[in-house]
């Protein structure tokens, strides 16, 4: 190899290196500061790996960089063999071994309560928010009644909705997922939250949003042609919002023409009467 | 660079750029009864087609259909020119809708053919879950309540988290495309009544070769189809377009959507015991199609029935009902709790009361039934996927506790 083909190899390297350096600053970064309090964790272990995988990447890269400058091709040299250093190969495999020992035992905690279900919430367990069913390609609410709990078989008053799943902000929150068809993910990248949705299955996934507002809610898994499409709102909003958000849902589903309408009515009515009179 | 560098980068660039190049432009498919014509009536269904109504990439305001082209606003940036909300919503289609709807608004893109129920075919003006009386249009708010809430059942999706204005705008376009549809079809129709069809205009010129002295030539045909077509056509043009906007406006008038007179009968058992009763009467006979125990599988759905306007009448070649699009049309399996036109009572209602368009449910309201009848099948069918017990209904309010009347008695 010349002196181009090193120069070439450490360039993308170096390239790589400065593009995720600069990118926080252009928005092409993690989706804006975690909005749940696991996710912040979820965050601090994602940006230690990275320094580790950093650093690492950077040291057998100047080395490769350097050894290929060195050793490079016109320099009329000859090479010597050796078979090896038995120090060097202890040293590479007991560092490495011992780093991702360390990784795997400090992110036990976040894990066990990312996933681990008799470590949630036992009240967020018990009173599971909605049901949400993905199906190709959009995502069925299925909220239980206000004041009611949510059980495995549909009731007479369960609320419905589609593609837009509102929870209380501030408490973590279970939301029981299923899929009607194929595998999808439920993932609310703001909120760090990522889980399959396998057919047959019953998944509790638990998150608690911070703040109220606005969240994505995307599918991760590709599940057919339609994959794209399967795009969602997740509303975090004060509980009392969120009870007025299921009653006023109650009171769409349940409407019959007549009695949602008396103002309606009487307005008619009203007009009616007026037009008599004239 | 070596000679075997050079091959190697330039085939693969050769790769890289194989593909690019212009796409042809999108067009507005025929539908298979204008190709049925003769070409002196093609041709002018085709220019009538590309005057009032222009191709994807070139849409033609026409001002005698009940359309919201968008107004000429010269100081909004964007609507300067008239016509640009029906542009904004043709570019929202080929996003979202374009890929199952097909271009022309046929139910033929792409993905159709995988997908089961079918996507609907618009072209006849006929959309099957409306607020609206039996055979009438649907209403904007009727198409824009499918778009947020999609289709149960169906592979029809959700667009809720689309904006208001962008959900107006495809449905401006959609209204266009089932208005280009229908007036394809009328016009065809009209010039199949002046004998514009190839298959007629043979047989005549074959009989005419039977009978030399009286019989009609070929000239003689073209020269007759020419002239009614020269004289109608203007008129026709009009005339079904006026048409299309009496129906379409007529669908958004207040007195066309189907409202219940009486509130919703409270789903008490005996509610849902009439219910029952009605199911299975002679009345209503739900249960010829929606079968004993409402999973849709009723003794009409056993048949070979004849397929409509045939003659010699032909049977369909698969078993059950099926729809004016001719595809085969299960009736609804009511235990499931999966209802395509939506879940409120109200919903319930209008499909009793108006039928669903296009389809073998017909409207019981006005005549057979009246509303105490429909609100007690309303609550028995609400009670099926509950085996009969428990109708849908909202959850009683709880009473409020001590603290809370306190401050109403208070205020």
């Amino acid at each position: 190899m010349g002196k181009v083909w090193s120069a070439f190899f450490v360039f993308w390297a170096a390239a790589a290196v400065g593009l995720c350096w600069v990118s926080p600053h252009y928005g092409w970064w993690l989706p804006g500061e975690a909005a749940s309090p696991l996710g912040t964790e979820i965050d601090d272990l994602f940006h230690l790996i990275l320094i580790i995988t950093a650093i690492t990447f950077i040291g057998t890269h100047a080395v490769l960089g350097y050894v290929l400058w060195k050793f490079r091709t016109g320099q009329n040299r000859r090479g010597t063999f050796t078979h090896g250093s038995h120090n060097l190969e202890v040293i590479w495999t007991i560092v490495p071994a011992s780093i991702m020992l360390f990784i795997s035992l400090y992110q036990m905690d976040v894990w066990q309560r990312y996933r681990v279900k008799s470590t949630f919430d036992q009240q967020a367990m018990r009173a599971p928010v909605a049901e949400v069913t993905a199906r190709q390609f959009e995502w069925r609410i299925r909220y239980p009644a206000p004041g009611k709990v949510l059980k495995d078989m549909p009731q007479p008053d369960d609320l419905y909705t589609v593609n837009d799943l509102h929870v209380p902000e501030g408490r973590p929150v279970v939301i029981k997922l299923r899929s009607e068809d194929v595998l999808h993910s439920f993932f609310l990248p703001h909120l760090r939250v990522k889980q399959d949705a396998v057919p047959g299955l019953v998944i509790p996934v638990w998150f608690e949003a911070l703040h109220s507002g606005e969240y994505d809610l995307v599918c991760a898994e590709l599940c057919g042609w339609g994959h794209y499409k399967m795009r969602g709102r997740l509303t975090a909003e004060r509980e009392a919002d969120f009870q007025a958000y299921l009653k006023k849902l109650s009171e769409t589903q349940f409407d019959d023409g007549v009695t949602s309408q008396p103002a309606e009515a009487a307005e008619d009515e009203n007009s009616q009467a007026a037009e008599d009179e004239s | 660079m070596s000679v075997r560098t050079r091959y190697i980068f330039s085939l693969c660039t050769a790769l890289l750029l194989a593909g690019c190049g212009p796409s042809p432009d999108p067009s507005f498919v025929l539908s298979s009864k204008t190709d049925e014509l003769f070409r002196d009536a093609r041709t002018p269904v085709v220019k009538a087609l590309e005057e009032n109504f222009g191709s994807p990439n070139n849409l033609v305001v026409w001002a005698k259909l009940p359309l919201d082209y968008g107004k000429a606003e010269p100081e909004v940036a964007g609507h300067e020119e008239a016509g640009w909300k029906i542009k904004h919503g043709r570019n929202l289609y080929m996003v979202h809708c374009l890929h199952c709807h097909g271009v022309s608004g046929d139910g033929n893109g792409t993905t159709a053919k995988f997908l089961e129920p079918r996507p609907r075919d618009y072209r006849n003006g006929v959309f099957k879950f409306t607020s609206t009386l039996s055979g009438l249009k649907p209403s904007r708010n009727d198409l824009k309540v499918i778009l947020q809430n999609g289709i149960p059942g169906s592979t029809m999706p959700s667009f809720v988290l689309l904006k208001d204005d962008e959900l107006d705008a495809i449905i401006e376009y959609v209204r266009f495309l089932s208005m280009r549809g229908e007036y394809e079809i009328k016009l065809v129709n009209e010039m199949s009544a002046m004998g514009g069809v190839t298959k007629d205009i043979e047989r005549r010129i074959a009989d005419g070769r039977k009978d030399k002295e009286n019989g009609e030539t070929r000239e003689s045909i073209l020269q007759e189809l020419n002239e009614a077509i020269e004289g109608d056509l203007p008129d026709l043009q009009d005339s079904i377009a006026s048409d299309l906007a009496e129906d379409w406006n007529n669908a958004e008038s207040p007195d066309s959507q189907v409202l219940p007179e009486l509130e919703r009968v409270a789903p008490t058992a005996e509610s849902l015991a009439r219910g029952k009763d009605l199911y299975y009467s002679k009345k209503a006979k739900c249960v010829d199609c929606h079968g004993l125990s409402g999973r849709g599988d009723g003794a009409l759905t056993e048949d070979y029935w004849d397929v409509p306007n045939t003659t010699p009448a032909q049977k369909y070649h698969v078993r059950g009902l099926h729809d004016v699009w001719g595809n085969p049309q299960q009736p609804r399996d009511l235990t499931r709790g999966l209802y395509r036109g939506g879940r409120r009572p109200l919903d319930l209602y209008r499909r009793v009361f108006a039928g669903i368009k296009g389809t073998q449910m017909p409207a019981f309201g006005g005549t057979v039934l009246n509303d105490t009848e429909i609100w007690d099948i309303v609550n028995y069918v609400m009670s099926l996927p509950f085996d009969g017990k428990v109708s849908a209904a909202p959850a009683p309010e709880e009473a409020p506790s001590q603290e809370e009347k306190v401050a109403v008695t208070g205020r």
